[in-house]
């Protein structure tokens, strides 16, 4: 496919960025704006690249959402009666209950289906809404900084309107257990997930051997990743696992959770990548699309809380990487100087496009983690082989 | 937790004649490796009179070339030669800790659940398992807190109180290991930001041993 066919959109609305869930609170919107001001400043991201949201209705959450959540959530949202919150998950320190709640959370799953709608409609080859992302929300209740599911909408979507078989693939270093959960008995729908074992981390779940069920049987797919997983490990884990399950599944689009909390710099998570790391990551997945998909992928943000050192730097990588162009070595001064005075006191924007080792020392035990790390990838691979071998995923497509 | 709560209920009891070929078949077709043994089970009133247990070692030994085989007995003996007559038998309302005890203390696999003199349940090593898992597992999405604390009254309510007034659920504890002076707990705790509520904690004083302590450049 040449370079000069493709059009890749970046949806975008400024209200996305502009909230707060509360002011302590670590999941920071404002990450979208500071990607964004990132790539225009270096000349990668152009106005006629941009689309707003195309606004959705409330019954549009129904094809994920059960009705009386979304009425809880909108009560609540218009400043109801809090009473019962705690069922719906919300009123809790990771989701408190904040003014316009619904409308926000709405439009960042406007977000991500307008971006599904361009990819889907062929009006645009990729789609990237770094406002989206929210992996861990629940047919009828919120969890993990996140109210309704996005990707899950969108997903929805690809399968219901466009008849389109998607393949998600999940780089978060939480588990996808949202989008997992919501699709586990599709036969349409493959979720991967390559994450920080939920031994140690949030949500607690992502076993290898959760595998799906019923007609979704052997399309969930999970990578439970030891804390302090470094760049090598991490791709090599990569490489062992997500091409082999998109090339069996044959997907016709990718939906892309690209959530930054998988680097060392993150503080709500223990996995140890570089930028660099990220952005080969990324680069993957692109390919990825390129040789199974034509090229078809939608792209969210997600995770993500070292909000102005590293989050702004990965999802410029990404842009990069789905537009084909690369973020200079050297960041412009331009950029920072645009949020001169508007951090909060002692942040300093970064002026390098990487950090790299040499900002932080080898994660600790690097030959353990990468050894047990290989034992859970030759474990994830033998147990899909095997559903596989009986279900007849992939024969005839290609063998390798 | 008690046996009753984790024994298999449907057992499958065989008479003591049954040929031992037959007792064979079953243990393969049905995957069952221990068979209670029960004299003429009638199927109204009355008590269950268990004359002893054949386990998958057992059966396999017959006829094999085995220094343990036992000798001059066929697979078309009735199984009563080759079982093992004096059974250890658990009770429904037993503390699974105290079975797993005498499971591992007599090195058997597993032991029939009989109450009123009836036959009502059979407790294996792999139902101990499952146990473990269940009472380990994650239910809901949730994070690990791992703190040792002193060993004294209050301990642990201080540290739930502590994370009560976060607004975040605590729905599982466990005991990971206890020594003289203090024990560590295992909790599972309903917030995506584990490493936040840590800070918090060893702001308090607490001895938080995960989440780490995150690292600044």
């Amino acid at each position: 496919m040449s370079e000069g066919a493709q059009r890749v959109v970046f949806v975008y609305d400024p209200r996305m960025a502009r909230f707060e869930l509360h002011p302590d609170h670590p999941f920071k919107p404002l990450r979208v704006e500071l990607s964004r001001s990132l790539l225009t400043s270096t000349g990668l991201l152009a106005d006629s690249e941009t689309v707003p949201p195309t606004p959705l209705a409330d019954d549009d959450l129904l094809s994920v959402h059960d009705r009386a959540y979304v009425e809880a959530v909108k009560a609540l949202s218009a400043g109801g009666p809090t009473t019962g919150a705690a069922r719906w998950g919300l009123g809790t320190a990771d989701n408190p209950i904040f003014a316009g709640m619904h409308e926000l959370v709405r439009l960042v799953c406007a977000g991500t289906v307008t971006a599904l709608d361009a990819v889907a409609s062929g009006a645009a080859t990729r789609a990237l809404n770094l406002g989206g992302g929210l992996h861990h929300a629940l047919q009828d209740r919120a969890s993990g900084f996140c109210v309704y599911n996005d990707l899950a909408l969108a997903i929805r979507r690809a399968v219901d309107r466009y008849g389109l078989r998607v393949a998600y693939v999940d780089l978060d270093a939480h588990h996808g257990d949202g989008v997992q959960w919501l699709f586990y008995e599709d036969p349409n729908v493959m979720t991967i997930s390559l994450h920080e074992s939920g031994e140690y981390l949030f949500p607690g779940t992502g076993h290898v051997y959760e595998t799906g069920k019923g007609p979704g049987r052997g399309l969930s797919v999970n990578v439970p990743l030891e804390p302090y997983t470094d760049d090598e490990s991490y791709l090599a884990a990569f490489d062992a696992v997500v091409p082999r399950a998109l090339r069996a599944f044959a997907p016709d689009v990718i939906v892309l959770q690209a959530g930054a909390d998988s680097n060392h710099f993150d503080p709500l998570a223990d996995l140890s990548q570089t930028l660099e790391g990220m952005r080969q990551a990324y680069l993957r997945v692109v390919a990825l699309a390129d040789e199974l998909t034509g090229g078809r992928l939608v792209a969210t943000g997600g995770g993500g809380y070292d909000p102005y050192r590293t989050v702004p730097r990965a999802w410029a990588h990404l842009w990069a990487a789905m537009t084909g162009r690369e973020l200079p070595a050297e960041l412009p001064p331009a950029w920072a100087e645009t949020w001169r005075g508007r951090l909060p006191a002692d942040t300093t924007l970064p002026d390098r496009a990487l950090d790299g080792p040499s900002d932080f020392a080898p994660s600790r035990n690097r030959e353990q983690v990468a050894r047990r790390n290989a034992v859970v990838v030759a474990r994830v691979v033998a147990a899909l082989d095997e559903i596989w071998q009986d279900t007849g995923l992939g024969r005839g497509v290609t063998s390798r | 937790m008690l046996v009753k709560e984790i024994m298999t209920r449907n057992v499958v009891a065989i008479g003591p004649d049954t040929p031992i070929r037959d007792v064979q078949a079953l243990m393969e077709q049905r995957n069952i490796r221990h068979f209670p043994i029960l004299e003429g089970r009638s199927g109204g009133a009355g008590s269950d009179h268990l004359l002893g247990i054949v386990s998958d070692r057992d059966l396999r030994l017959v006829g094999a070339d085995h220094p343990k085989a036992p000798k001059g007995v066929t697979a078309s003996h009735p199984v009563r030669d080759v079982m093992v007559p004096e059974v250890l038998v658990a009770h429904p309302e037993d503390p699974v800790e105290e079975t797993a005890k005498v499971l591992r203390d007599n090195k058997i696999g597993a032991m029939p659940v009989m109450d009123d003199g009836r036959l009502v349940g059979i407790v294996t090593g792999i139902d101990m398992l499952d146990a473990l898992v269940r009472m380990s597992g994650v239910k809901g999405a949730s994070s690990r807190l791992e703190v040792e604390l002193v060993d004294r009254p209050g301990a642990l309510a201080g540290l739930l109180d502590r994370v009560a007034s976060r607004n975040i659920n605590v729905s599982s504890v466990l005991t990971a290991r206890a020594d003289e002076a203090s024990v560590t707990f295992v909790l599972r705790v309903g917030t995506l930001d584990g490493h936040g509520l840590a800070a918090h904690l060893r702001g308090l004083g607490y001895n938080v041993l995960w989440p780490p302590e995150t690292t600044e450049a």
